[in-house]
């Protein structure tokens, strides 16, 4: 499909695939091992890989001294919500910016990436003001609206470069049959930037998934908490309990891993093939 | 009348379209960045006294910022073309066609599923002197027979930081050069072989130009967030030995809440703001460019 | 008859809506902020009695973070917006001050008492930590301090007694692991990573000379030429092989965990370890533990780091006087001793470390008692966020050996001396 050449002998590929799949699970198998274990054994020198006996008396530990599964639930609500309302604005402003003639288009474009050149943690106060002003502190809004500010630059900048990738001949095409401007958008310029359009999804999906500064503090309440939060709360003081973390680590990556084994075919597939021939 | 609503002209639609990206922006970031320059030239206590420009002297002449600086800019000189030309490798091989291609896709993007906060500290027990994995290894593997600390040496942390970035970051970057070379049209390739082109050259001429596009976005992304590189360096070392891997974002959480110093964290903030702008405004530069 | 019937209806309606509001307007909710490691099941417990008592309130538990760095992150945010949500927050012992200087918290002086309460009973150290200008910040809860733990067995297999200074526990270590042999054992575990516990890494050898890190009124008295020889003892002892090279990795879990799988003749860890090394199942030293106060130096006396967790109250609440009785009640002695027997946390008040219905729970505490008397707070200064990252990561270069002692304490006397003038 893409003759760079330098994959040409398949022995290579193999290697190289090799390389890239430990590079990918090995992490994320280090994890499942160590949520199969003790506390004592992980500091039997020298070390163990595979668990001695291994046990699943973390996992039910990680679901009983807290709502992992609440949180879990929370997670899903805001990244989906979040995702979703991404895509929805962010495809409309980089439309405007890739097709509309506006005259400060650069200026837009620099304003929507400046804004994610301040670090958060200078942000967290007023940004509390302002959803304990609007009394959305402990909801799913308070989260989901930042989570998409925080995704607009990325989502916005990566469809604008796909939207424009684009000829505008298709549009015009449709446009002559009788479509709307809107109506060209949604159906011809996203179905072809799919790729785009899944990755800017991914994207967003996997930052608000793992984000936790705005979560510790807008939702702090145990029944809106979100993952990465409770995950944090695993540890004492003076403890860190490395295989209970695991196994919540385990509950936190296997639905992302899923989702992506799910789309990866979508962002990667071959829906843009029959359009850009000729 | 009817028939503007339905197709509204140019200038309107835009408006349109651009209205919710901007509202929430209002709401979200304007306010806190405008209460933000507002804290860095006001005292954030009880007196609320007009500071001036005194805040940026004192950031100016404090060691601590440049060593910072220096930390946050050499990761990122070291990080954005590490992750490019990994994620690129990645992209490129995630494209192959294998027969099951969901295994390379997946390990593609676990790194990434793995949430920031946790990252770290896993690679951090990696690198731990007598319980890490890589110490084992070279241990089995008869290289050393000493375990050495990795994180305790300044120039060995940061090397194990870098390493912990890149392999996290590498997955966004494969996976917006993945998008991209789908976009490329095979008819192009077929066109090159016809006039004999090598493999070698149908990536240097073929691949790489029309990629271009998406690996300016995923560097401009890349690098302003590796200019606030935080949760890796905090959570494998504080920071340590000593400052020797502290970055600008962790001075900045250190002022703003260890030591609630809410009016120079947000002078930081500022002077990250600019650092950023500047390094960044080269590449927005050339997306404007594009759009034409 | 019908305006009768209205004017009937009408009044019940008034009679039951005042009633109602009469009683909705008694009724108060406190919201306290606990974090999950400070035994919130028995601030449960107590909270349950203290609603039993006090009908008219009702305490709710908010819990969150879960280590004294993520409350600070949580709590920095909500009170730098001036929230009013939370009433009560439990907050560590090293906090008061700062958080007394930003305005967060309440002086409880007209809810509990002056200062002077803390003359009736409770441990000496409390006097100092909460008290700040002069008015009484926060009330003690759960006391914490470091102590010395060693395996009574080896001690008493290679004849040697209890070392009463840091030069005989040296010894005595290093004669202990020479006899046993075993490569994993080593003398005595301390924390060196950059963690709060560094600080008093810093400050057991410094006070166990007899010195003072500062004033009364808050300022540097740092010895310099003392604060290098506690250092360089620590040094001392990890050339001699007592204490391991990558001490400037060793976090609190390691050393607990350490000692648990019997790697360690001696170690320095707070007081909810006893517990791990009796009760862990995983435990391979339990009936084998011993506890002593810490070694003090040469010439000088033995002196530890007090810890522990204190209440405080939201100064932008709105139910202080219901949140002041609240406290009086968490911070009696009542509370003290069933938490103690509950939940084994140390009791903040010198009588109830020898209360026989505590020592029968935990009888250890009647050895615990001298340690914590000799306990004392690290800097209570406004500006202790800061202190307390300088000499945590000045510490931690120092045992990581990237910075010689000289040059890190002539860094910490500099940086810290212009915080604490």
């Amino acid at each position: 499909m893409n003759p760079t050449g330098i994959w040409s002998s398949p022995a290579l590929r193999w290697i190289a695939a090799g390389m890239v799949v430990f590079n990918g699970f090995f992490p994320a198998v280090w994890i499942l091992f160590t949520s199969l274990k003790t506390e004592a054994e992980l500091v039997q020198k020298p070390i163990t890989w595979w668990p001695s006996n291994p046990m699943l008396d973390n996992y039910v530990k990680a679901f009983t001294d807290q709502p992992l599964l609440t949180y879990l639930k929370n997670s899903l609500v805001v990244a989906c919500g979040a995702t979703a309302l991404s895509l929805v604005v962010a495809a409309f402003a980089a439309y405007a910016i890739a097709r509309l003639n506006l005259k400060r288009r650069q200026l837009i474009l620099t304003c929507i990436v400046a804004s994610s050149m301040f670090p958060l943690v200078t942000l967290l106060v007023p940004i509390f003001e302002t959803m304990r002003a609007l009394g959305w502190l402990n909801t799913y809004i308070a989260l989901i609206l930042p989570y998409v500010v925080l995704n607009m630059p990325v989502c916005t900048l990566v469809l604008v470069s796909f939207f424009q990738s684009i000829p505008r001949d298709l549009e015009n095409a449709a446009m002559i049959d009788g479509c709307t401007r809107m109506g060209a958008l949604w159906r011809v310029v996203v179905p072809l930037a799919a790729p785009g359009v899944f990755t800017a999804g991914i994207l967003a999906f996997v930052n608000s998934w793992d984000e936790f500064l705005l979560a510790l503090s807008l939702n702090s309440s145990p029944a809106v908490r979100t993952l990465p939060v409770g995950i944090a709360l695993y540890q004492g003081e003076f403890t860190f309990p490395w295989p209970i973390i695991s196994a919540a680590l385990i509950v936190a990556i296997v639905p992302v891993a899923i989702l992506i084994a799910l789309f990866q075919e979508r962002v990667v597939g071959g829906l843009t093939q029959g359009g850009l021939k000729g | 009348m009817l028939s503007k609503l339905r197709d509204p002209s140019e200038k309107t639609l835009a408006l349109l379209l651009l209205a919710p990206a901007f509202l929430l922006l209002l709401m979200i970031v304007v306010y806190p960045i405008g209460k933000l320059v507002y804290n860095s030239v006001y005292a954030v206590d009880k007196n609320g006294v007009f500071l001036g420009l005194q805040n940026y002297i004192d950031v100016v002449q404090d060691p601590l910022f440049w060593n910072a600086t220096k930390n946050t800019l050499l990761i990122t000189l070291v990080t954005v073309p590490g992750a490019l030309i990994v994620g690129l490798g990645l992209a490129l091989l995630a494209n192959l066609p294998f027969k099951r291609k969901w295994p390379v896709r997946l390990s593609l993007l676990l790194p990434w599923a793995l949430p920031l906060s946790f990252a770290g500290l896993i690679f951090a027990w990696f690198f731990h002197t007598e319980y890490g994995v890589v110490n084992d290894v070279l241990r089995r593997l008869g290289l050393q027979s000493e375990p050495t600390s990795w994180l305790l040496k300044p120039n060995w942390a940061m090397a194990a930081i870098c390493l912990t970035v890149i392999w996290k970051t590498s997955s966004f970057m494969a996976l917006i050069l993945l998008a991209g070379l789908q976009m490329i049209p095979k008819s192009l390739y077929e066109a090159a072989e016809v006039d004999g082109a090598s493999r070698w050259q149908q990536f240097w001429q073929i691949t790489i130009p029309m990629l271009m596009p998406s690996i300016i976005v995923a560097l401009i992304f890349r690098t302003i967030t590796a200019l606030q590189t935080f949760d890796i360096p905090y959570t494998m070392t504080r920071g340590g030995p000593g400052e020797a891997t502290e970055t600008l974002a962790m001075l900045i959480h250190k002022y703003t809440i260890d030591y609630s110093d809410i009016s120079f964290g947000s002078t930081l903030a500022v002077f990250m703001f600019v650092i950023s702008l500047f390094v960044t405004g080269f590449y927005l530069k050339q997306i404007g460019k594009n759009a034409q | 008859m019908k305006k009768r019937d209205t004017l009937k209806w009408a009044t019940l309606a008034l009679a039951s809506s005042l009633a109602v509001s009469a009683a909705w307007a008694q009724q108060t909710t406190l919201r306290v902020f606990v974090g999950p490691n400070q035994r919130p099941d028995l601030q449960a417990k107590l909270f349950e009695q203290y609603n039993k008592a006090n009908p008219g309130v009702k305490v709710e538990i908010e819990t969150g973070g879960a280590t004294s760095e993520l409350q600070r992150q949580y709590l920095s945010t909500v009170l730098n917006a001036k929230d009013s949500a939370i009433d009560l927050f439990l907050i560590d012992i090293v906090n008061p001050a700062q958080y007394a200087s930003k305005g967060w918290i309440e002086p409880l002086d007209k809810y509990v008492g002056g200062a002077a309460v803390l003359k009736n009973d409770y441990l000496p150290v409390y006097q100092n930590a909460n008290v700040i200008g002069g008015k009484l910040y926060a009330m003690p809860s759960q006391g914490d301090a470091m102590f010395m733990y060693y395996r009574k067995d080896l001690l008493t297999k290679h004849g040697v007694s209890e070392p009463k200074t840091w030069e005989e526990l040296s010894a005595a270590a290093k004669k202990i692991t020479a006899a046993e042999g075993n490569a994993n054992l080593q003398g005595l575990s301390i924390q060196g990573a950059p963690i709060e516990g560094a600080v008093c890494t810093f400050l057991l050898p410094y006070w166990g000379q007899g010195k003072q890190f500062n004033d009364a009124g808050g300022k540097l008295t740092l010895d310099k030429a003392a604060a290098v020889k506690g250092l360089q003892s620590w040094l001392t002892m990890v050339d001699q092989g007592v204490i391991k090279k990558n001490v400037a990795e060793v976090t609190t879990p390691i050393t607990v965990n350490e000692f648990k799988a019997g790697q360690a003749v001696f170690a320095i860890n707070w007081g909810f370890a006893f517990d791990r090394f009796k009760d862990d199942a995983d435990s391979t030293v339990k009936g084998k533990v011993g506890v002593m106060p810490l070694p003090a130096m040469t010439g000088g006396k033995s002196a530890t780091c007090m810890g522990g967790w204190q209440w405080a109250m939201n100064a932008y609440g709105k139910n202080k006087d219901a949140a002041g009785k609240l406290i009086q009640f968490l911070s009696s002695k009542q509370a003290s001793a069933f938490i103690a027997r509950e939940g084994s946390i140390l009791p903040v008040f010198q009588s109830v470390y020898s209360d026989a219905e505590v020592n029968k729970v935990v009888p250890w505490f009647k050895d615990a008692l001298p340690v914590v008397l000799g306990a004392q707070s690290r800097p209570m200064v406004e500006d202790y966020g800061q202190v307390s990252d300088i000499i945590r990561t000045t510490t931690s270069a120092i045992l990581a050996r990237t910075k010689t002692p000289e040059a890190g304490v002539d860094e910490i006397a500099a940086r810290v001396g212009r915080l604490m003038r």
